[in-house]
């Protein structure tokens, strides 16, 4: 039977899962190597930019590993997924915007910087990935 | 939307990872179907018509028509 040997998708979203999987971790070591450069390995403006050009080059990877991914897994995954994201996309930019109004009258002392954001846009993607792999177990 | 998949899984003596792999999902989409908590798309709709040689009605059975009948 023609469709007993449609194994082809499975393994297409693991081999996409995988290539996701490194370039983040490529992503994350180029930030790091970025961020941390400068003060404990080198002392140049030049190696600065090239390590920053390096991380920009690394993350366009990693749009797209991510773009791929989500082609290649099966349609519910995706599903979750895609909902993870809106989630993500909608309680950062509301979180961002109070945290701003709020900041500019005065009523808050903390001084969030870039990677508060990214801790914050990272916790409620996995929350929100495990919700939606829950709802439909 | 209720279904008779699991009946016809059953029926064939295939498992929900057995029928994830013919049909090119993943097991949790299966069960998922299964317990009527995802609608499948036309074409995953289609794959699971040709493997048990049925028509799409047979399988899927839209509760807007039994509530109307």
């Amino acid at each position: 039977m023609q469709t007993q040997t449609r194994t082809e998708g499975y393994q297409d979203s693991i081999k996409a899962t995988f290539q996701l999987f490194l370039w983040t971790f490529a992503w994350g070591a180029t930030l790091a190597l970025a961020k941390f450069g400068p003060e404990s390995l080198w002392d140049s403006d030049t190696m600065s930019w090239a390590a920053v050009a390096l991380n920009v080059g690394i993350g366009i990877g990693w749009i797209v590993a991510h773009a791929r991914y989500l082609r290649a897994i099966d349609e519910l995954q995706r599903k979750i997924m895609q909902d993870a994201l809106a989630i993500t996309l909608g309680v950062t930019w509301v979180a961002g915007f109070a945290y701003i109004v709020a900041d500019s009258a005065d009523l808050i002392s903390y001084n969030a910087d870039a990677g508060s954001l990214a801790i914050l846009m990272s916790v409620i993607y996995v929350v929100a990935t495990a919700a939606g792999h829950l709802r439909y177990r | 939307m209720k279904n008779r998949l699991k009946d016809l899984r059953t029926e064939r003596n295939w498992t929900q990872a057995d029928l994830a792999q013919f049909a090119g999902v993943s097991r949790q989409t299966i069960n998922a179907v299964e317990k009527g908590k995802f609608d499948p798309s036309l074409p995953l709709a289609f794959r699971l018509a040709r493997l048990f040689d049925l028509t799409i009605e047979e399988i899927f059975l839209d509760e807007a028509d039994q509530t109307a009948g």
